[in-house]
């Protein structure tokens, strides 16, 4: 039950702590509009949030919030949320506010109500607009219960669900209508670097840009993978974890990235990158594995995208629906950012015979005691996603001397990626100390296993070049898992599983000196509670550590936390994707680790079989195809294998333009590659 | 690109008839002068020793390549770094050199034909002229032509 008013606080997320800009109160039940237009109730003012951006739907059973189509999207806690009930328990984001429920025992001293202010954030209360009122029920509990069903929000009412209000809509209906945007043989959602890759493919076995649409909401097809790798301190000049042939730019992987970088040398009378070509020639157990720099890769990709026309297929628009047609394709609903719309509608459906699929990671992840310690404190800005903004760490550690822990939780590449960001840091202030937290301690001689083979462990950390064998992209472990039955394949992934780290000389380096000089410790266990405590040196966390098996548990107080253990993969975060499994009832992977679910289920040639209308087909590619028959989808080398596993599979069925590709087309094609002439 | 044994013997295969018969064929013609016995084709004579020695390095290889694959089975990837194959495809030749020291091919001709240091030096050049072009093949000029092969771990044709 609710208890009325409902108080909610208003903070806006800038350089450094979340600062509360308003507490408002909302006296009774209603549909509270929020968005940068006066006619809202809340009144969020910056360009970045929509005219009107969300409902926040309040019933005396529960609450509920609804996107309205806005650019930018809203998220309860990380989950992008298109209609869904809100307890509380997680604030809710839009742009940089965030709106946080104040449990109903704190006295709400401060509040304003009906009072417009001239602060980036108005918040007006005034009652509600559509929804007749209902007296608050007496307050019973003290926290806010919620048993909201989604189906409250007005939701059938909103495009798409107007117009997609069957498994099977009409294209002659869509094509009438005031969305239509518009009819393609190709089709992808996404617009990243999976949508790219299958773009590429296709341009070059044969079909024109005209055939080709590319729906997402970056021009840019490196965008969002390159604001994670900043994000998680991967700067243009550090090497990814990619190997040379590994080319999102160029479908043959030759050349490599390596064989690039020592050409470009040469031509300078540099000869010191000679040692690229020995590193792929020696590579692992000769050399330290190649991998390329970031901005190489990027700038690779803008000259690919250019030659094949990216900017001319692409459609810049958020996809929010997907339905088979009554004609045996497909209609993808999506909605475009107002300043993109010129005056036009902003929804819109565009028509497709093959539809492809590749949205990338749904969510980043928050561990429970990171969720909760930003819930209590949402002013502290000390724990955070490492796959987040989070620069300030870095900036308020290095621009004084006082000493700063930070703990740095995981063992994958991101944490040591940050722990080599925090050694850089030391170099401005030595009194840095680095926590590092891992689940448990692993042996020298307890790595993953698998048949015959051992995995390499250093300093508690399975090393590998990767983030699979490299036999996974081609090789006797793709053989396996793609002939394995799903349960038989959970079980490889999970012999081969497990989070790594690249074992790389200066990572390794780096441990070394921080041990020898006390200022990185590893500490083994996961935290119980996350506190924030009053000290001599100010405001800390404390962390209570419950170790494995019967030993003590240890405590740690620290500055910061950074969590490196990763990005949420379950399709059900995104609900673009959630509503095409309920829809159509999509099969998913096994997931690995014991009843979870993994990800959409695709045949080797990475169709979506399910989907399939008549003769039109759907594909996808990526993390959301995990658990499946490749192991390594989510990486450039598995993209460009599922772009040719299903561009492979339209050829063989016919699809327009789409050529066999033998070896003559192929060295024809990659002549123009070459040369940069168009496909 | 992480062979399988089906895909090393493939690929084998595949660079013996792309790589290693045309340019043994020309080293024939070149060789064909100042030795004997020589057959003619289209009125050019060429000396079939080359070929001779060319099918000895497929069929140790042949013979080899189980034994690599089992020793892949003890790396964790699964993998086999180019240095290996750069090393071990070194060690089948030497191992030819053996066999006809030994002499598995006296049987076709007059030792002094096979043997000594001039005709040892000859096989080295050879095996060089097969052996730099063919690993540069497989470095990356094979999946310009075939695209599929790096993910068919070696093995020719469509997915
Ligand atoms: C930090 C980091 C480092 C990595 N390093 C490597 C590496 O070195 N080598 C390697 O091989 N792999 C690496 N990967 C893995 C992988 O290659 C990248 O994550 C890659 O960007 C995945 O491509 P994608 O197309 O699946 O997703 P993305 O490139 O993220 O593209 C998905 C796009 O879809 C958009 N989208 C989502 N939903 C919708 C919707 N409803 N409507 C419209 N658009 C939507 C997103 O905004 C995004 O732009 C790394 C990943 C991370 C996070």
């Amino acid at each position: 039950m609710v208890k009325f008013p409902i108080l909610l606080d208003i903070y806006q997320r800038g350089e450094g702590p979340l600062k509360r800009v308003e507490r408002i109160s909302l006296p009774e039940a209603g549909d509270y509009a929020i968005g940068r237009l006066d006619e809202n109730q809340i009144v969020l003012d910056t360009p970045e949030v929509s005219k009107r951006h969300a409902l926040l739907v309040v019933r005396e059973d529960g609450m509920a919030v609804s996107d309205r189509g806005s650019t930018n999207r809203t998220y309860i806690g990380d989950s992008e949320v298109d209609t869904s009930p809100w307890d509380g328990g997680l604030p809710i984001r839009i742009a940089q506010f965030e709106i946080h429920l104040v449990p109903q025992t704190i006295s709400g001293a401060e509040t304003r109500v009906n009072t417009p202010n001239e602060n980036a954030t108005r918040a007006v209360s005034g009652g509600a607009t559509t929804a007749t009122p209902a007296p608050a029920p007496a307050p019973r509990g003290q926290s806010i219960e919620v048993a909201l069903n989604a189906a409250n929000a007005p939701s059938e009412m909103r495009f798409p669900r107007n117009v997609f209000k069957s498994e099977i809509v009409s294209a002659a209906e869509i094509k009438s209508s005031e969305y239509f945007a518009g009819e393609y043989t190709y089709l992808t959602v996404g617009g990243g670097l999976g949508s790219f890759v299958w773009a590429d493919h296709l341009r070059i076995f044969g079909v024109g840009t005209g055939d080709i649409r590319a729906i997402g909401d970056d021009v840019i097809p490196y965008a969002n993978y390159q604001r994670l790798c900043r994000n998680s301190q991967i700067p243009p000049h550090e090497r990814l974890r990619s190997n040379s042939q590994s080319t999102p730019d160029n479908i043959w992987g030759f050349p490599g990235y390596a064989s690039r970088e020592t050409w470009k040398d040469l031509k300078e009378f540099r000869f010191g990158s000679l040692k690229y070509i020995f590193q792929v020639f020696g590579e692992a157990s000769l050399a330290q594995t190649f991998t390329p720099r970031s901005g190489e890769v990027f700038k690779s990709i803008d000259k690919e995208a250019q030659r094949i026309g990216w900017r001319d297929m692409l459609t810049y628009g958020r996809v929010v629906g997907i339905r088979k047609t009554n004609d045996e394709r497909y209609a993808v609903a999506f909605r475009v950012p107002e300043d993109q719309a010129r005056g036009g509608v902003r929804e819109r459906i565009m028509i497709g015979k093959f539809l492809h699929i590749a949205t990338g990671y749904p969510a980043t992840r928050f561990t429970g005691d990171l969720q909760a310690f930003k819930a209590r404190y949402p002013e502290e800005a000390r724990v955070f996603n490492a796959y987040e903004n989070h620069e300030v760490v870095y900036r308020t550690i290095e621009s004084s001397q006082a000493p700063a822990s930070i703990v740095v939780r995981g063992r994958g590449i991101v944490a040591s990626r940050i722990i080599q960001r925090l050694y850089e840091a030391r170099e401005k202030n030595k009194g840095i100390t680095v926590i590092h937290q891992m689940r448990n301690p692993i042996g020298p001689k307890e790595g993953y296993r698998y048949k015959g083979a051992q995995r390499y462990v250093y300093n508690h950390i399975e090393n590998q070049a990767f983030n699979w064998p490299k036999a996974c992209w081609g090789g006797q472990l793709l053989r396996e898992t793609e002939r394995a039955t799903p349960e038989e394949r959970v079980k490889i992934y999970e012999a081969l599983g497990g989070t790594t780290t690249a074992d790389r000389r200066d990572w390794r380096n780096i441990i070394q000196l921080g041990i020898g000089d006390g200022w990185y410790k590893p500490v083994f266990g996961h935290f119980e509670t996350l506190e924030l405590v009053k000290t001599d040196q100010g405001p800390k966390i404390q962390m209570k550590l419950k170790a494995q098996g019967n030993q003590p548990a240890v405590e740690v107080v620290a500055d910061y936390v950074v969590d490196c253990t990763g990005l949420i993969g379950d399709i059900t975060h995104s609900p673009l994707l959630r509503d095409l499994a309920e829809t159509y009832k999509l099969p998913r992977n096994l997931g690995v680790g014991g009843g979870k679910i993994g990800g959409i289920f695709v045949t080797p040639d990475f169709e979506i079989a399910a989907l399939r209308n008549g003769s039109g087909r759907a594909y996808a590619a990526g993390q959301i195809t995990l658990g499946g028959p490749q192991p390594g989808v989510d990486t450039f080398l598995g993209m460009q294998y599922s772009a040719l596993r299903s561009v492979d599979h339209l050829a063989v069925l016919g699809a327009p333009n789409v050529s066999l590709f033998g070896p003559l087309r192929s060295f024809s094609q990659w002549i123009k590659w070459c040369t940069n002439a168009t496909p | 690109m992480v062979p399988t044994l089906k895909g090393r013997w493939a690929t084998r295969i595949l660079l013996f008839l792309w790589i290693g018969v045309p340019v043994t064929f020309l080293f024939s013609l070149i060789v064909a002068g100042p030795r004997s016995p020589t057959l003619p084709l289209l009125g050019w004579h060429y000396d079939i020793l080359p070929f001779q020695i060319l099918s000895l390095l497929l069929i140790v290889g042949l013979i080899l390549d189980p034994v690599y694959f089992y020793i892949q089975q003890f790396r964790w990837e699964k993998d086999w770094p180019f240095a290996f194959q750069f090393f071990v495809t070194i060690i089948e030749f030497v191992i030819v050199l053996g066999l006809v020291w030994w002499g598995v091919l006296d049987f076709s001709r007059p030792r002094s034909q096979l043997h000594g240091t001039e005709n040892y030096l000859l096989y080295t050049i050879h095996f060089a002229c097969v052996f730099i072009p063919s690993f540069i093949a497989l470095l990356g000029l094979i999946q310009i032509f075939m695209i599929r092969w790096r993910f068919k771990s070696g093995e020719w044709g469509r997915m």
